[in-house]
């Protein structure tokens, strides 16, 4: 039995997830489950990271999004981490980049799924433990169509 | 011809210190496990978990992903470029399939 | 790119019309915004209003006109709490990208599901309070005396203390330099004097003149034409194209490849496009649907009525059970096709890319997802692209979810950077590439005791699902609620009758061909299969078609109402005239509570629809003279499906070319239809869409009355109704 939480981490071998579409809705309160654990209820600033996601997408399918964190890149001082949340999507952790410093620059670009409109979390770890967000407010315009707004 | 699965874009030779920017494109369906099928039964879930970039035999990047990743992921980053060697990109789904690809960095 | 607008409206030529009406609407808010970068914007007292000092009120629309009326609802909602003079206004459509950019304050601009009004209601009403307080609080201060002891009435602001007046244009600059004050009271609806009030269309005029243009009709300076054919079999792909064969036909530019589906013809008139197009060689990849039949796609979907695995959407006790143990039963099997929202005007999209801005001239029902669907194919951030939304010449449904014509505008245009295109799709492209009103079949299955009572229902639904096909991700664990439309447990969508014992279940089968929302969308036929059922069993009970619904309508007395009024209306239970028949539907779709009696005749197997009377209740009635309007064009639409319309598939395509394959009613078949507003207060319902649901099973209720025929398969036209 993977427990809720597992299923919405993404963790879990089994992926129970996949036997039951659509049955793990994510909700802003599972959403900051998500962030808490991944924290261990650790503090979040705002700053430092830069996230670069359309404000607009038609069907949510694939959004193109850009996560930038300001950091040294050193040894001493860097991103371990990038983890990207969503308030309203079926699993609440779309991906976790992790960089060294060999990376130079913490900085990564892909293209997610947006399941509806919501608010998207980019949450960096670094390596002296602290950690930082942005959030942007994205409007997937195909669920006007049944849920309005 | 069948389209390679996996491809990697970065340049061939660079300064030391410089950064160089990688883009990787995965064929792959990255099924959610939330579609159904044409008589509604679900699709199960299909998707790339997992990409780890090695240089020189040390792990300079990972990715791990959910559905949240759309269909043939695309993700691009930087490396730093210290040394000639060579670069290893490794996916993995969960089926447990496998793709990698090597690409030669010559620093100078 | 910035004058690219101004440059557009010295560039069209409409029936002589003035530069500035020269958009349909005035100017696009985006350019007057342009103009006012530097400044904010200093003519708007808020977001919802402009006030000019020749007194004009400009206010503005984010959801699209589509011949509904929304636009002339949410200005009277506006002008209501404004307290304006509704002779002075008038109304501009806010682009989405400064929607965008303002943080989405003028909110949803989605234009579909019979929302426009009831989602927004609120918030454009708290607009015209805001900016009527303004208006008076700023007459306050140059009068130095209290707002409080100010009021407001025609654009004219009075303070009875010292006699003086003043009026919103003379007021509207010093306003707008004052904070937007939140929280007034609204009026209570019974208080209203422009919303409630049948007044006339702010967008008649302009249409009857034809100084309004469409999307269709945009020139730009430069611009090029461009025609496109896709992939005609469903999931197909383009193989190859040969280009040579047409690059040196009069007029042509280029022969682009547009996504992996389609190929287009760029060129300087569209005609030479669609020639060239005519000519060029195309090799499809047809895939695995090549061959497909409407004969296998009915196969596929009938055997879902008896198939053991089906979602349930809602069920009450036990309905199977109930019908093992009934005195009598009543079984029925109905059959509804695939269906296309033939919009007037076709697919089209005008777009101007560089590598750095993308622009697009369009008709959509959501600007935003326009704006969204250009900035993808673009490569841009929405903030680089803005979209220019124009009346539409029909939407229902086509213009909403799927905003594939922009996509390819967008594409091709990539291929000319800073020249404009206009892209449109023949009559031809559009009936073949629609996104289709879904197929169903259902089984009716009811069990009922020695009184003739409905002990249990079975509505067991088979066929394709919209969201299974649009947006996965919106099922509910495999279901998708809006197949259960009119049959649901609550909700905007609740089946009105008390069953002791129900069951609605749905056994998802999913062809190739792509679903959308289609006017109505499921409340169409799944109100035919549950009226047209109603009726046969209680004519298998014996009992009056009214009489029978009415005792299964105690708990939902606003359904009942409409039924008792349209019957009264229509004289049930009186003789009709000789040769003339009735029949009854009801039910409940998009938040509001329709019925209809309709009256028919069948002469020599031809069926005449004489007069429909139809009645809604939809809480509220912004407009009831735009309601009436609603009703009569739904009934033309809905009337026209159930009497002609119907895609069928061949060769793994649709068969159906232009209107004389898919015909509408003509003007002569069209009934006399009485339309009972009937609103009762405390909730907001959906209009443009929820009574076309009760006509088509109204006159086939009727049918049967003239006949003794049961039509259950669609549309009308196959059946011989002569004897």
């Amino acid at each position: 039995m993977v427990s809720r939480r597992a299923a919405l981490l993404g963790a879990g071998a089994a992926g129970g997830f996949a036997l039951l579409p659509g049955t793990a809705s994510a909700t802003v309160e599972l959403r900051d489950q998500v962030l808490a654990e991944l924290t261990r209820v650790a503090p979040v600033d705002t700053g430092r990271v830069t996230l670069t996601i359309p404000g607009v997408a038609e069907n949510g399918l694939s959004v193109y999004t850009i996560v930038e964190v300001e950091s040294p890149m050193t040894e001493a001082d860097h991103v371990r981490a990038v983890h990207i949340l969503a308030a309203n999507n079926p699993i609440a952790r779309l991906f976790t980049a992790s960089f060294t410093p060999a990376s130079g620059i913490a900085r990564v670009a892909t293209n997610i799924r947006l399941g509806g409109s919501q608010e998207v979390t980019a949450l960096a770890e670094m390596s002296d433990g602290s950690f930082w967000q942005d959030r942007k407010q994205v409007v997937v315009t195909i669920a006007a169509c049944v849920d309005g707004g | 011809m069948a389209l390679p699965k996996a491809r990697v874009s970065m340049a061939e030779t660079a300064k030391k210190g410089e950064l160089v920017e990688i883009k990787t494109l995965m064929r792959h369906p990255m099924e959610t496990g939330y579609r159904v099928d044409r008589v509604g039964k679900p699709i199960p879930r299909h998707i790339v978990q997992l990409l780890t970039v090695d240089y020189n035999g040390a792990e300079i990047f990972r990715m791990n992903m959910t559905q949240g990743v759309a269909a043939n992921p695309y993700i691009s980053f930087f490396a730093l470029a210290r040394e000639s060697g060579d670069f290893l990109f490794r996916w993995e789904d969960d089926l447990g399939e496998v793709v990698t690809v090597t690409k030669t960095l010559t620093v100078t | 790119m910035k004058t690219t607008l101004d440059v557009t409206r010295r560039g069209f030529v409409v029936g002589g019309a003035s530069a500035g009406f020269m958009l349909g609407m005035g100017l696009p808010l985006g350019d007057r915004l342009g103009a006012h970068a530097q400044t904010g914007f200093p003519d708007e007292i808020n977001a919802w209003v402009v006030i000019q000092p020749d007194e004009t009120v400009v206010i503005r629309i984010a959801r699209s006109e589509m011949g509904q009326g929304t636009l002339t609802g949410l200005a009277q909602l506006v002008a209501e709490e404004l307290e304006c003079d509704w002779a002075n206004v008038t109304t501009e459509y806010p682009t989405p990208a400064t929607n965008l950019e303002r943080g989405r304050v003028w909110q949803s601009m989605s234009t579909g599901g019979s929302r426009g009004i009831r989602e927004s209601e609120q918030y454009v009403r708290e607009g015209g309070a805001a900016a009527r307080q303004m208006l008076i609080q700023a007459a306050a201060d140059a009068w130095g005396v209290d707002a409080s002891e100010c009021t407001a009435a025609k654009g004219v602001i009075s303070h009875e203390g010292s006699g003086q007046s003043t009026t919103y244009g003379q007021v509207a600059e010093a306003a707008a330099k004052l904070e937007v004050p939140s929280g007034i009271p609204l009026k209570d609806p019974k208080d209203w004097t422009i919303a409630g009030q049948p007044l006339k269309r702010l967008d008649t005029r302009d249409k009857l003149t034809g100084k309004q243009i469409y999307g269709a009709d945009i020139k730009l300076p430069g611009m090029l034409n461009a025609a496109i054919r896709q992939c005609p079999i469903f999931e197909g792909k383009l193989a190859s194209f040969d280009a040579a064969e047409v690059k040196n036909m009069p007029g042509v530019k280029h022969v682009v490849q547009v996504g992996d589906d389609a190929v287009a013809v760029v060129a300087e008139r569209w005609w030479q496009a669609k020639t060239a197009l005519d000519a060029l060689p195309i090799e499809w990849d047809g895939g695995e649907h090549a061959n497909l039949t409407s004969a296998e796609i009915a196969a596929f979907v009938e055997e879902g009525l008896d198939a053991e695995d089906a979602i349930t959407g809602n069920t009450v006790g036990d309905a199977k059970a109930a019908i093992a143990a009934a005195a009598s039963t009543v079984e029925a099997v109905y059959a509804y096709p695939f269906q296309h929202h033939a919009t007037m005007e076709p697919m089209n999209a005008t777009a101007l890319w560089t590598e750095d801005r993308c622009e697009v001239w369009c008709p959509t029902q959501n600007g935003e997802a326009a704006l969204a669907a250009a900035a993808e194919a673009a490569g841009l951030p929405p903030q680089q692209c803005e979209v220019y939304k124009y009346h539409l010449g029909g939407g229902f449904g086509r213009r909403g979810a799927v905003h594939d014509y922009v996509r390819q505008a967008v594409l091709i245009a990539q291929n000319v950077p800073g020249t404009p295109v206009k892209l449109l799709w023949t009559r031809e492209e559009d009936m073949a590439h629609g996104a289709y009103h879904p197929i169903t079949r259902a089984k009716m299955t009811a069990g009922l005791n020695e009184a003739g009572e409905i002990t249990g229902l079975h509505v067991r639904i088979a066929g394709q699902s919209i969201l299974a096909g649009l947006m996965p991700q919106r099922l509910q664990d495999g279901m998708d609620p809006v197949t259960f439309q009119c049959l649901a447990a609550e909700g905007d969508h609740a089946l009105a009758y008390t069953f002791p014992n129900f069951l609605a279940d749905h056994a998802m089968r999913n062809p190739p061909v792509r679903p959308g929302f289609w006017r109505g969308v499921n409340a169409n036929q799944n109100a035919i299969y549950m009226e047209c059922f109603i009726d046969e069993v209680a004519h298998a009970a014996g009992k009056d078609p009214l009489d029978f619904r009415m005792s299964m309508l105690g708990n939902h007395p606003k359904n009942a109402a409409v039924l008792k009024a349209v019957a009264e209306r229509a004289g049930w239970g009186t003789p009709a005239p000789d040769g003339i028949f009735r029949g009854l539907a009801q039910c409940s779709a998009f938040g509001s509570h329709l019925a209809a009696c309709a009256e028919i005749s069948v002469t020599d197997g031809n069926l005449k629809i004489h007069r429909i009377v139809a009645a809604t209740d939809s809480g509220h009635a912004v407009n009831p003279q735009q309601i009436e309007a609603q009703v009569e064009g739904s009934f033309v639409y809905g009337l026209s499906a159930m009497l002609y319309g119907e895609c069928t598939v061949a060769d793994g395509r649709i068969e159906q070319a232009n209107f004389d394959t898919y015909p509408v009613m003509h003007i002569d078949e069209m009934p006399e239809v009485e339309t009972i507003v009937m609103p009762s207060g405390g909730f907001w319902g959906g209009v443009g869409e929820p009574t076309i649901a009760v006509a088509a099973p109204a006159v086939l209720n009727a049918l049967f009355a003239a006949t003794g025929k049961r039509v259950r398969s669609f549309p009308l036209k196959h059946h011989d109704l002569s004897a």
